[in-house]
Order: structure tokens, then sequence, then C-alpha cells
């Protein structure tokens, strides 16, 4: 799981003082959001790495054609206890094969990190008051699990091997 | 039973574990309660009116001697001597401080038990018939499906925030003892033409304020499919259902605003998960690993067919001869019965037992069941393996321990939930008028008179006493912060004497408390008066409809008169 420091990070959101703009420059390491992201997708150069914020209360599939030419795909917790993201993520990893980087943002908490791993994100955003050492003890409690998830498909009786 | 591997042994302690971490992180100020709360009710913890609640899962009812004497150094060593029983067969403890449960949960894991799951927006402990691998009527033992079902909902990181809780109910059996219609999910197992084993699925079932009857979504679907098929539904469930009022949050109320569109959906995650997700077939249940966890549910070893030769002697004690009629159920091996221990008598609440209690009980399962022992869903604990040569001992045994009050199925036999004595949640408390009707009801040749009856009582409109299912259903609301009780008639929790699963009808404005007992008797009278030879209450209702009954049930009123 990648921590990320968001004074320290290469992808930038764009914002005007009205909220997102829809008149954009493409740069490298944009972190848009669905709707400047569509606004601009058809003059986005090939290979200037992009990425896309994508609300949860969104239908992931609108977003499938486009996987191909992203970088990143943030998935948001407007609320900690919202478990859609962790559906996105999944049908992301699962149904997509996204590659690419999946990030969680808004409220993310120490107690979602094995939950957030085991659906496919790979990068987070703690929320500010949120104890890095903590998260990363989050991640170790369990040795196995019983169902399948994005990182092992296998349920345990397919591991077994009974 | 299921027996532990040690995977699940593991499991368990690395789940009390973390809880652990959580909890010093709670009391150490860096986890703030509100962000505790979640985390906690996902081990069963809820802050309740006096001291947190704790509900320990019991997987689909089944519990070992053992098990139960955890049960009993629980109660005695952490709470105050007692714990309930629940209609979703699980135990409650409601005395244990918080700062202390960290400890309870290392008690519990000695025992292979735990808390996970059994509160929260979360998949809930999975559901099935207390008579499970015994009944005569049963067509497919649910209990290895169950335990497939426990492993995979365990800790399931797609599904551990819901928009609201979520329950399974597995029933194998012609009667359907589980109440699966009144389920977010509920599964019956069936063979088809072919004799092949699958499931029909119902989804959308649930109380609360809402009642609403599960849709049939699958006919038949077959048992292999059964994991895919649900993280279907509960996938769509996840991203679809209602999450900005949590009165309208439960999976019923999706299922009734899309209608076909939802079980479109649901059909076409199915088949994208088998079509197009990596390994998505990884989740189709071999028949080496459905052998593999039948193996745990086996006819335990000493118990083989007898003669049946039981028969009650001429001059048995009318109480013996009364339990064997109520207590004691038909057994699908020849010389035994399964035995219903019941812990609705005088002096305790519907469904509680003491920790001297949970001891006698786990003593008898010794005795007499091969030490395994359940929780039904009424809220009695069964003894599945009883011979009939040892059940006049096992009668006298039971009697000393409080357990042999004749009289499961009538109307003293009633669902209860704990009501305002304890729960939080609760308009009303529901042991006193628990305890009036069980006063006023106290002759048994009164109570074999009326015969077959479900008396069902929720505190409050979540409905853990199942009041909408209740023949007679009584449900404590608030008002003007004074406790009041609605009285509905004709609800069915899907049973064959019940028919099929439908909420009880109102039948008046709310009565006072102590109006209750009367109530319900005038409620009986009118049944006696209007009955047909030999017709059940509930026959009588659905016969001769409510207002003869509201009639009854208004002449009763006293201090509700006026506003009648």
């Amino acid at each position: 799981m990648k921590f990320i420091d968001t004074h320290h990070d290469q992808w930038h959101t764009i914002t005007g003082e009205d909220g997102p703009v829809v008149t954009l420059t493409p740069t490298a390491y944009s972190l848009l959001t669905f709707a400047q992201w569509h606004a601009i997708r058809a003059q986005w150069p090939q290979h200037l790495p992009v990425g896309v914020s994508f609300g949860n209360d969104e239908e992931i599939e609108s977003l499938e054609e486009d996987l191909p030419r992203l970088s990143l795909v943030a998935l948001h917790f407007p609320k900690w206890v919202d478990g859609r993201a962790y559906s996105q993520a999944r049908i992301l990893r699962s149904r997509y094969r996204f590659p690419g980087e999946v990030r969680a943002t808004g409220e993310v908490l120490v107690d979602m990190m094995a939950l957030l791993k085991r659906t496919g994100f790979d990068a987070v955003v703690l929320r500010a008051d949120q104890d890095r050492a903590a998260a990363e003890r989050a991640l170790t409690f369990f040795a196995g699990h019983y169902q399948g998830d994005v990182e092992d498909n296998r349920p345990i009786f397919a591991r077994s091997g009974t | 039973m299921y027996q532990y591997t040690s995977f699940d042994r593991q499991f368990v302690k690395q789940r009390a574990a973390q809880y652990r971490d959580q909890l010093e992180r709670n009391l150490a100020g860096t986890l703030g309660d509100d962000e505790f709360r979640p985390l906690r009710l996902q081990n069963g913890w809820y802050v309740q009116r006096h001291a947190p609640m704790l509900r320990v899962a019991v997987p689909y009812g089944d519990l070992t001697s053992r098990q139960m004497r955890t049960f009993a150094k629980i109660a005695r060593e952490y709470d105050r001597g007692y714990a309930h029983l629940t209609t979703r067969q699980n135990v409650q403890f409601n005395w244990i401080p918080l700062d202390r449960s960290a400890d309870v949960m290392d008690v519990l894991a000695e025992a292979d038990l735990h808390g996970i799951q059994t509160s929260g927006n979360c998949i809930r402990n999975t559901t099935t018939d207390c008579f499970a691998g015994i009944a005569p009527d049963e067509i497919v033992d649910p209990r290895p499906y169950c335990e497939v079902l426990r492993q995979w909902s365990t800790l399931h990181p797609e599904f551990a925030f819901l928009p609201r809780k979520f329950k399974i109910a597995v029933s194998g059996a012609a009667e359907d003892r589980a109440a699966t219609a009144w389920h977010d999910i509920g599964l019956h197992l069936l063979k088809n033409d072919a004799g092949e084993v699958g499931f029909k699925v119902l989804v959308g079932g649930g109380m609360g304020r809402t009642p609403v009857v599960g849709t049939v979504i699958r006919e038949f679907l077959p048992w292999q499919q059964i994991l895919v098929f649900i993280e279907a539904i509960v996938r769509v469930y996840n991203r679809h259902g209602r999450r900005d009022n949590m009165y309208k949050a439960r999976i019923k109320i999706l299922v009734k605003a899309e209608g076909p569109k939802f079980i479109a959906d649901v059909e076409e995650e199915f088949k994208n998960i088998l079509e197009h997700d990596v390994d998505g077939a990884a989740h189709l249940i071999p028949q080496a690993e459905l052998d593999r966890v039948a193996r745990s549910f086996v006819v335990p070893q000493g118990v083989a067919p007898l003669v049946s030769q039981f028969h009650v002697p001429a001059d048995a004690p009318v109480a013996f001869k009364r339990w064997v009629e109520r207590n004691v159920h038909p057994h699908k091996v020849s010389g035994y019965r399964a035995v219903t221990l019941s812990l609705k008598r005088a002096g305790q609440a519907p469904g509680d037992a003491t920790d001297t209690q949970f001891e006698q009980a786990a003593d008898l399962a010794d005795r007499f069941s091969h030490g395994e022992i359940r929780v039904s869903h009424d809220q009695n604990l069964v003894l599945p393996w009883v011979r009939e040569d040892e059940l006049f001992a096992l009668w006298e045994a039971a009697k000393s321990s409080s357990f042999a009050s004749p009289n499961i199925g009538l109307l003293t036999d009633m669902i209860n939930c704990p009501g305002g004595d304890f729960c939080a949640l609760a308009n009303a408390r529901s042991i006193p008028i628990a305890a009036a009707i069980a006063d006023r009801f106290a002759d048994l040749d009164e109570l074999y008179d009326i015969g077959d009856i479900d008396l069902h009582m929720s505190g409050c409109i979540n409905s853990c006493g199942h009041h909408h299912s209740g023949h007679i259903g009584i449900l404590g609301v608030d008002k003007d912060g004074k406790e009041w009780y609605q009285i509905s008639l004709g609800g069915s929790d899907g049973s064959r004497i019940s028919g099929d699963a439908t909420p009880g009808k109102v039948i008046g404005p709310s009565f006072a408390a102590d109006e209750v007992p009367d109530v319900i008797e005038a409620v009986i009278e009118t049944y006696r008066h209007q009955r047909a030879a030999n017709e059940l209450f509930i026959d009588t209702v659905k016969r001769v409809g409510l207002d003869a009954f509201k009639s009854a049930a208004n002449a009763a009123r006293r201090s509700t008169a006026k506003a009648a």
C-alpha cells in the first residue's frame, strides 16, 4: 500500500476559483474530475499521464472505455462507512483488469486498510489526523482470509487444494 | 457439528487481537468514539441503556456443551449472571464494561466463539432451522451450506459497509422453521426433478417500519453457484441501495423500488462475474469442498437407529405427557427425538438463562445429546440427539433446571426482544408485558385449550421480537414519553400452520401497558367463542376477520377508552 503525502504528490488536481474549470491545458499527472476528463479527453495527448477522480455514486461502467488511457483512478469515500467505492475498485481490477493506480481519497481511516487493499486499492490518502504506523499495523492482523479477493482471487477452499 | 480448523481458530484469535488494538486506540483517545462505533458493532458490541451489550455469534445456532460453559463463565465473571438468546440464534450479554471487552473476546476465542458481524451494516450471522440435520421432513441438510456461507461472508472486504444490515436465513425442510421470507435473503434448499440440489432464492424480505415479504428471484439455483449469486445480489445492493435515509436503506426498499430491474441487474452482475471477472468461477463451490464441510455434519458417533417403541405409559405424570406432546419432536433417526428446553417460564424473561442454567444445559447436552445443543429461532434451546428411552430421565433433569415448561408453540412460548429494560433503541419495555401475559395465562389447561399460537412482541419498530409475523403481534411505541402498545393480528412467519408469510394487521390505536393483558385475553376469548372445531387461532382470525377481535379489544380499554 502506498501512502500518499499530498505535499509531495506528483498528481495535481485542477480547480478554478468556482470549482472545477472546464477549459484546461493538458499537463502531465493531472488528476481530473470525471466531468473535466469528459470535456478534454478528445484533445488529451496520448501518453501524457492523466488520472480521474470518480464519485462513488457514479456508475463505474461509464469509465470502462477510458481506462486504457488512465494511469490513476481515485475513488472517493465521502464518509468512511459508505462502502460503495469498494465495489467500484473491485470491478476496476477484477472485471476491467485496470493495471494503474487505484487510490482512496476522502475519509480514509486506519481501520479501512485491509478492506482497501483486498478490494484493489494500492494507494491511500489518509485523512490528515490518521496515524500511518497504525494504518500499517492494521494491514498485519490477518494471515489469511476465507473468501477470494483482488489480491488472491481464490477462496480458501481453492487455495488449500481440497 | 462443524469442527474448527487451525485456520478458523487462528482467524478468530487474529480478530480478537485486531479488536484489542482498536479498543486500545479508543481508550487512548486516538480512535474517537464515533469512529470506533462501527468497528465495535462489527464485533458485536453495542452501547445500550446500562452498559455495552455483547452479541455473540452462534453460526446457524449450533453449539457445543463447552461453548455453553463459556457463556456461563462470561455471564458469571464478566456480566451479572445471565444472558439472552435471540431470534437470530445468537447469545447476548448486557452488563460487560467496555474496558473488559477485549478480554471477553479472548475468552470467546478460546472456545471458537466471536462476535464477528453480529451487528453493523454488514452480512450478519446466517440462521437456519434448529432441527437441521435431524428433522424427518428435511429435504437437504442446510448446515454445510450455512458453514460455506459463514466462511464466505466472514470479513468479506467489499461488503463490510453496506447501506444497512443484511441477514440471510436458510431452510432445507418442507416446513420453514427459519422465517426465510422475512430475511434480506431467504434460501430454500430443494431438489429438482433430476434429484439435483439447488436453492430457491428469495430477496428483499424484512421487518422494521416497512414489513416486506421476500420476492422469489430464482426458483432453482444450482447449489454450486450460491456464493456467486449472493455476491451479485449484495454487490447490486452495495452499489444501489439507498444511503440517504437509514429507514429506507434495507435491500427490501431497493427491491420494491426497482422491481424487475433489480432482478435483471442481479442476473447481469451474476453473469458478468462468471464470464468476465478474473477467476470469476473461483467461488463456484466444488463438490470436494462441500463434502469436506459436510463431513463435520454427520450423525454423531454412537447414534444409530434403534427400534422405536416409545410410548408414554398410562400412569406417567400428566406433566410428562404434556412435555412429550409439546417439547419433544420427531427425529429422522429411529429411536431418537429432539427435545426443546423451554426458556419461557415464570419468573424469567423469555429467552433468558442464568449462568447456572447455561451450565445445566451443557450438562444435559453432554448426558443426553452427545454434547450438542442448539439455539432456536423461538429463543429456546434444543437438544438434537436424545434417545427415546432417556426422555423420562431428561424430563426429570430438565425440570430441576426450570427447562421443562411444556409450552412449546403455545401462547406463553412467546418471542420477545429485551425491550426498554435493556435496549437503548426501545420505545417501551417488553419484559414486564411478557410477564403479565405469562401470569394471566398460567393455567396449562387453558393454554392447551388455546393451542398453537405465535405471540411475538417487540419493544420498538426495529422488530427484534418479530411482532409483524406473530399471529398476535405486540409493538411498543412511544407517545409523549409514555409507553404504549400496538396490537396486530394475523401475521405469519411462513410456517405451515401460519400460512404464507405476511405481516399482521393493527387492530386499532395503541393500548396502555396495563390494558395489554386484558386485550390479549379478550382476543383469545373471542377466538374461543368463534372457533370451529379444532380450528387454530390463526385460522379463526383469517376466517372471521378482524372486526370481532377489534370490538373485543376495544371493550377491554380503560385509560385509552376515550381516545379510541
